[in-house]
């Protein structure tokens, strides 16, 4: 038993899953699902696609060129089995396994190095280019301020009721709102009539 | 090569010839000249008259010369046969005179063509013509007796047996009326006339019958009388060439009887004088009429003739009796075996053919390289090997006695991992793990696996020490500033995207009608409420809208019209103009000559519609298939690609 390449997207192939085509030239196919086997049915170009490991490694995506990479290797000579030699392997595939991620993540960082103050830059720009829409949004800001202030109003004055002064100032600006309730409210009607 | 001649086309008689010719001239080509015709015109129309005839003549002469076979090239039989009926000499003349004629023809025509060239008048060139035809005419005429006897040689040919001179062939020869037309009524369906008198038979008769699946020819002879040859008629010769020509079995009847009016002798006598053509071929004497009388009954003297018979070797003697068919059959068969052995024999004879054979068999003996002795390699184990005795207490331990000692076969199963080699035995048993964490095991096992692993471990440890995996750190602590810039981009991209998306829902026209633009009423109000939620002060606003209510600005052509006093109700009212003119009245200036116009057209309408021809109102198509209206693919669905 042995785990396969998908042929299409380089992803594991575990016994009694995926799909095999044999040419007729006697050179197998394999893949892991039935969209890689489609996919190689339409003759599409893996290095094309984007979500297949040949595409990640061309791109310079992925890493590519490692000492750890170079353990798994399929042998012409065959060896004998040993059983020391076995455990060892066995001990050995755990630790190069272990090294390769950490290479991969330093790989990962360095190849996102840097993207931080494109970003920046961007944002600078956009901000710069936009005023108009940063008044917008101060408006918006501003409501939605007020808008909590209220609410934390009628919260005091339902605790509060004492406090007269206050209220005073509250009922101003609750006046205030309930006119522009009103005035939406009014708005909705016309816009109704307008499209009936 | 051609065995029958039954497509010979006709060969008219000479004046049958002429008629033709001379119809079918007059028929093809121009007959008549007018008052004014040139002279060059007057030169071509007789040349085209003399050419042609000589044309028409030309091809019949062919057609009878290619219809006629070449005595020369026909089989010898058929040769001699064609000599011995039609003679030869006479043949070959009649054919050769029908060439020269064609010749001749010819030649006429290209000389009168030629003078006829520089005709100077109508009548000059019409006595040339008609001197050319009289020519023709006459060599023609002259034909009279080739023609007449070619025609007759047609019908005789026609009718001649289709003797193939190469297959089986059965050759019934003999005195007349010794039975041997009876014969081939016995052994063919061929209905030939039997009658009790000598010379029934004036030609060759062929029949065919089938042995051993073979198609075979039996083919009757005319009689023979014991003469020389020179002396022979045309009806014995046939049967003389027969004899002489064709691979057969030759039959040779005789009648012991005497009730044909030929005595024994005179019958033995004949087999004698024609037998040089029995050369290379299988005879058989057969006695006929045994019903009358048989050998036995004979008198010595006869007797002793008959014996003479089979000398020449490979002769037999049969009996028979068509008149009680007779052992009719044995004899047919007999003959037909003995044809067929002398066939294969002949076949086998030809050396070409056998050398053809032996061309392509060819055995191969390689050579020896050198002297060194190269044989077989036996290992010494097996040399030593003691010879298996199953009773032998001692003897070799075999599977199947492994096999009965565990409980035979069914029950016992072969430990295949006994036979591993290992270096330690113990390890036979193990079972190896063949998948770890999604790789595989054996891709990794290696001999020198530890050394590599510590290589690797090396690099590991000098690239932490290089400080190739000290991170960056992105904690940078984004200041309060960078915080800022980041919510504001990202508020500024959502509120982007909310405004693409409702403008595309406001634009998209999901079955819904659309108000014009300048249609559409809105207030003050929303106004405010819009310009308050971009950001703009709406208190100066609020100012302003009372006092625009009562001014109007106009613009334009308006400004215009409102100096000239038209009403203001009416400039609003004004739609958009039709931008189209009035193609009835354009360039009439008033009602009348528009009426004039239109009588006018009727007019010339009138004669037209009269002929029901087409008129410029008609449906019409330029071309029977315009390429743009009708090219183009019909794809499933729509078959209108425009």
């Amino acid at each position: 038993m042995r785990v396969y390449q998908c042929h299409f997207c380089s992803a594991p192939v575990y016994p009694l899953h995926g799909i095999m085509f044999v040419r007729n030239d006697a050179k197998e196919f394999r893949f892991c699902r039935s969209k890689c086997h489609k996919s190689f049915k339409q003759r599409r170009n893996p290095r094309k696609l984007r979500w297949t490991k040949a595409f990640r490694k061309a791109a310079g995506k992925e890493l590519v060129v490692d000492s750890t990479l170079t353990f798994a290797a399929r042998r012409n000579v065959p060896v004998r089995y040993n059983r020391d030699l076995v455990a060892t392997t066995l001990k050995a595939m755990s630790r190069i396994e272990e090294i390769r991620q950490k290479r991969e993540r330093a790989f990962y960082k360095n190849r996102m190095r840097g993207n931080k103050d494109k970003d920046l830059a961007y944002d600078r720009k956009l901000i710069e280019q936009h005023p108009e829409l940063l008044r917008m949004r101060e408006v918006e800001l501003r409501r939605k301020a007020e808008r909590l202030a209220a609410k934390e109003n009628a919260m005091e004055e339902e605790e509060e009721i004492t406090s007269d002064d206050m209220m005073s100032e509250d009922e101003d600006m609750e006046s205030e709102s309930e006119a522009e309730q009103v005035k939406q409210k009014v708005l909705l009607k016309n816009k109704r009539k307008t499209r009936a | 090569m051609q065995l029958s001649w039954k497509d010979i086309p006709t060969v008219p008689t000479s004046n049958d010839m002429l008629d033709i010719v001379l119809n079918r001239t007059q028929r093809k080509t121009p007959t008549v000249i007018r008052p004014g015709f040139k002279i060059s015109r007057i030169r071509a129309f007789y040349m085209r008259k003399v050419k042609f005839t000589a044309e028409g003549f030309g091809e019949k002469f062919t057609d009878i010369i290619g219809g006629f076979p070449n005595i020369n090239d026909v089989h010898p039989f058929h040769r001699d046969l064609m000599d011995t009926l039609y003679e030869k000499n006479h043949y070959k003349v009649s054919l050769a005179a029908v060439s020269k004629a064609k010749t001749l023809i010819e030649q006429v025509s290209r000389d009168y063509n030629r003078l006829l060239k520089f005709g100077q008048s109508l009548y000059q060139c019409k006595q040339l013509k008609r001197a050319a035809l009289g020519r023709m005419a006459t060599i023609t005429k002259k034909l009279k007796d080739p023609l007449v006897y070619l025609e007759q040689v047609r019908q005789h040919l026609g009718r001649l047996p289709s003797i193939d001179p190469n297959t089986r062939t059965l050759v019934i020869c003999g005195y007349p009326n010794v039975g041997k037309s009876s014969f081939l009524r016995c052994i063919t369906k061929a209905d030939v006339e039997v009658q009790p008198y000598a010379f029934t038979t004036k030609s060759l008769y062929v029949g065919h019958f089938d042995y051993k699946y073979l198609r075979f020819q039996a083919i009757d002879t005319p009689g023979i009388l014991d003469r020389p040859t020179e002396e022979m008629n045309n009806i014995e010769m046939q049967s003389i060439y027969a004899i002489a020509h064709l691979r057969s079995c030759v039959l040779y009847f005789m009648d012991l009887s005497e009730q044909c009016g030929f005595s024994i002798e005179a019958q033995v006598k004949l087999f004698h004088s024609i037998k040089p053509l029995f050369a290379n071929k299988s005879v058989m004497v057969i006695m006929n009429k045994s019903d009358i009388i048989k050998v036995e009954d004979l008198d010595t003297n006869s007797q002793e003739l008959l014996k003479s018979l089979t000398t020449l070797p490979g002769v037999e003697v049969m009996h028979t009796s068509c008149h009680e068919e007779d052992n009719v059959m044995q004899v047919r068969n007999h003959a037909c075996e003995k044809l067929l052995t002398a066939r294969i024999e002949q076949k086998l004879k030809g050396t070409a053919r056998v050398n053809n054979v032996l061309n392509k068999i060819h055995v191969a003996r390689p050579q020896a390289r050198d002297d060194v002795d190269r044989s077989a390699f036996i290992p010494d184990a097996v040399k030593d090997l003691e010879k298996f005795d199953i009773n032998d207490p001692n003897r070799r331990k075999l599977a199947r006695d492994i096999e009965s000692e565990n409980g035979g076969a069914g029950v016992f199963n072969i430990n295949l991992k006994d036979k591993y080699l290992l270096e330690d035995d113990d390890w036979k048993n193990d079972i190896m793990p063949e998948i770890l964490d999604g790789k595989n095991v054996y891709d990794f096992l290696d001999p020198d696996i530890a050394a590599k692993l510590q290589a690797l471990e090396d690099e590991e440890e000098r690239l932490d020490a290089e400080g190739f995996y000290d991170s960056d750190s992105d904690l940078e602590g984004d200041d309060e500033e960078i915080q800022d810039i980041k919510e504001k981009a990202k508020w500024i991209r959502d509120k982007q995207k909310t405004m693409i998306l409702e403008g595309r829902n406001r634009k998209s026209l999901k079955n819904k009608s659309i108000m014009p633009r300048d249609k559409i009423k809105k207030s003050f109000n929303q106004m405010e409420e819009h310009m308050y939620n971009i950001g703009h002060e709406t208190e100066t606003l609020r100012e302003k809208s009372g006092q625009a209510k009562f001014k109007k600005e106009l613009s334009g052509v308006d400004i215009l019209k409102k100096n000239q006093g038209i009403q203001s109700s009416k400039i609003a009212k004004r739609t958009a103009q039709a931008n189209q003119t009035d193609r009835l009245n354009d360039g009439v200036s008033d009602g009348a000559m528009r009426s004039q116009a239109e009588r006018l057209a009727k007019i010339q309408r009138r004669e037209r519609n009269r002929q029901a021809r087409q008129g410029e109102g008609d449906r019409h198509s330029t071309a029977m298939l315009p390429k743009h209206l009708f090219s183009g693919k019909r794809g499933i669905g729509s078959t209108d690609r425009r």
